[in-house]
């Protein structure tokens, strides 16, 4: 005997504090934010509250992209193309789609954020990272 | 600590769908075969460690309703959930319970049953903010660090699909197996279905029903119950930061990985694995993750995977056989997966492999992987 069935979950997930200022900031400004850690000199993206090179806490916000360049991608059939940027700023990289074919890409090709005209502070109020062309 | 080995295993037939049986049922399958590999009754046992990955089921607690599976009602009983990791990480923990001397002997059992939730709802439930509106699921996230690994390290397609064969070829002799394919070619591999650029079908791992168990026991009892236990030499475990982009160069890098698998070889005095292990049993989600795993687990220096794969190198009959049971490639019932590679190589320094044994095995790797966030890894050994 097989029983079927399905589960709706509910959520409700707070953002936390240097995540909603990444949100407020994409939503008002059009604007990436990243978090700048003194003690590891590096800036990661999107914003956070502790560094995840020291675990340090003191981590302002700083202006970062819209540029950016390519990491790593991939081409998902009928779902479009993932990416690995890393925004001019940032020293890590954030997960985004690309806005154009997988043809010609490498790494190191350049890129820049496209804002959504309607913004509701979400990720996907970026639309993605259109392609420029090829970076050094 | 005290010394620890394995001293039985147990394996369901991996399979699609495993419709004839309930979870509890399915997970009794493992433990009663680890039990009886091991000349134990269920009385014997003092503790019990389940692996699991509950949302993959969409069932909580996974421990309230296969635990009396595990035989584990009226003793110690706790789960272990850390994605592919859990299996190993579940054996690890069992390790240290008997190390420790709170226990003496100790069942570990792993088990998923795909078949009955949604895999890939699972697993887009973990980052609610960054991730899983854009692109959730593993395929994707491992997809994503593909491009970069080849255009570093040269690695083909072509090798790759090598990869896919040896397991699905390895596996046709192994009765547990999920995928068995003694005549797969590179071209079947090429010629399958493309998920995510430049992952193929047979590129990645299935998704398996299956449980898998071991028992793991004190020095003393070790000697007392088994001819020629398989002592645990080293085991440890690694977590990472989870956000995707955070970590350093994923695939080029894997700091969990190699951190865990250089504190193993300094601890069993591992210092050219290649020539001193006998057998690997390693969680390669995905073709490409092998080739990857080959240059973090020191088998050859960076840019060389390609090579290894094209030259034999890990198959059977080769300086180094890498998943003789056909690996993660050719079963994945994921909280079982980790206990699975345990299990198999146990039973290599057991002698208990059947047709896909590795003869005389005396030193084996195991490793454990756990999307990027973790890294299991162990070296078992004939010796005390
Ligand atoms: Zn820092």
């Amino acid at each position: 005997m097989i029983r079927e069935g399905s589960i709706n979950i509910p959520f409700l997930y707070a953002a936390g504090k240097a995540g909603s200022e990444f949100l407020v900031a994409l939503r008002d400004r059009q604007q990436l934010l990243g978090s700048h850690c003194p003690a590891c000199a590096r800036t990661v993206a999107p914003a956070r509250a502790f560094c995840p090179g020291c675990g340090g806490e003191e981590m302002p916000s700083v202006d970062i992209g819209p540029g950016a360049a390519l990491v790593s991608w991939t081409d998902v059939p009928g779902r479009g193309v993932f990416a690995l940027v890393r925004p001019d700023g940032a020293d890590n990289a954030m997960l985004h789609k690309l806005l154009g074919p997988a043809e010609g890409l490498r790494p190191g090709s350049r890129l820049r954020a496209v804002f959504a005209d309607e913004r509701q502070g979400h990720i996907t109020d970026i639309e993605g990272f259109e392609i420029l062309g090829e970076g050094s | 600590m005290r010394p620890v080995a394995i001293i039985g295993t147990g394996q369901t037939d991996h399979a699609r769908r495993r419709d004839d049986v309930s979870q509890p049922e399915l997970v009794r399958e493992a433990a009663s075969r680890a039990l009886t590999d091991a000349g134990l009754r269920p009385a014997d046992l003092d503790a019990v460690v389940i692996a699991n990955m509950e949302l993959f089921e969409g069932r909580a607690m996974p421990e309230l309703w296969v635990g009396e599976g595990a035989f584990a009602n009226g003793k110690p009983c706790m789960k272990v959930a850390t994605g592919g990791t859990s299996g190993t990480s579940s054996c690890i923990a069992g390790f240290h319970q008997a190390a420790s001397g709170l226990f003496d002997v100790v069942l570990v059992v792993g088990f998923e049953k795909h078949s009955e939730g949604h895999t890939q709802t699972g697993m887009a439930l973990t980052d609610p903010f960054w991730d899983r509106a854009v692109a959730s699921g593993a395929l994707g996230n491992f997809a994503l660090s593909i491009s970069q690994y080849m255009a570093e390290r040269g690695v083909t397609e072509e090798q790759a699909a090598r990869v896919a064969v040896k397991s699905r070829r390895n596996a046709a002799r192994n009765p547990h197996a999920h995928l068995k394919d003694a005549d797969a070619t590179v071209d079947d591999v090429l010629n399958s279905k493309l998920l995510a650029h430049p992952v193929r079908l047979m590129d990645m791992c299935p998704q398996s029903d299956g449980a898998a168990a071991i028992v793991v026991a004190s020095a003393d009892r070790a000697r007392e119950l088994c001819p020629r236990p398989a002592w645990v030499k080293a085991a440890a475990t690694r977590h990472e930061q989870p956000y995707i982009g955070d970590i350093e160069r994923r695939l080029l890098t894997m700091r969990t990985l190699k951190d865990a698998s250089r504190s193993v070889y300094a601890a069993a005095g591992i210092t050219e694995p290649l020539q001193q292990f006998d057998v690997a049993e390693i969680y390669e989600p995905v073709t490409y993750a092998e080739l990857a795993w080959y240059e973090i687990l020191g088998f050859c220096p960076e840019g060389e995977a390609g090579r290894l794969i094209e030259d034999g190198v890990t198959e059977m009959g080769g300086e180094l056989p890498v998943n003789p049971s056909g690996g993660v490639l050719s079963a994945n019932p994921v909280g079982a997966t980790g206990v699975i590679r345990m299990a198999e190589a146990a039973s290599q320094i057991l002698g208990r492999a059947g047709a896909h044994q590795v003869e005389g095995a005396e030193t084996a790797l195991v490793t454990g992987y756990g999307v990027y966030a973790w890294a299991d890894a162990a070296i078992l050994g004939s010796a005390a």
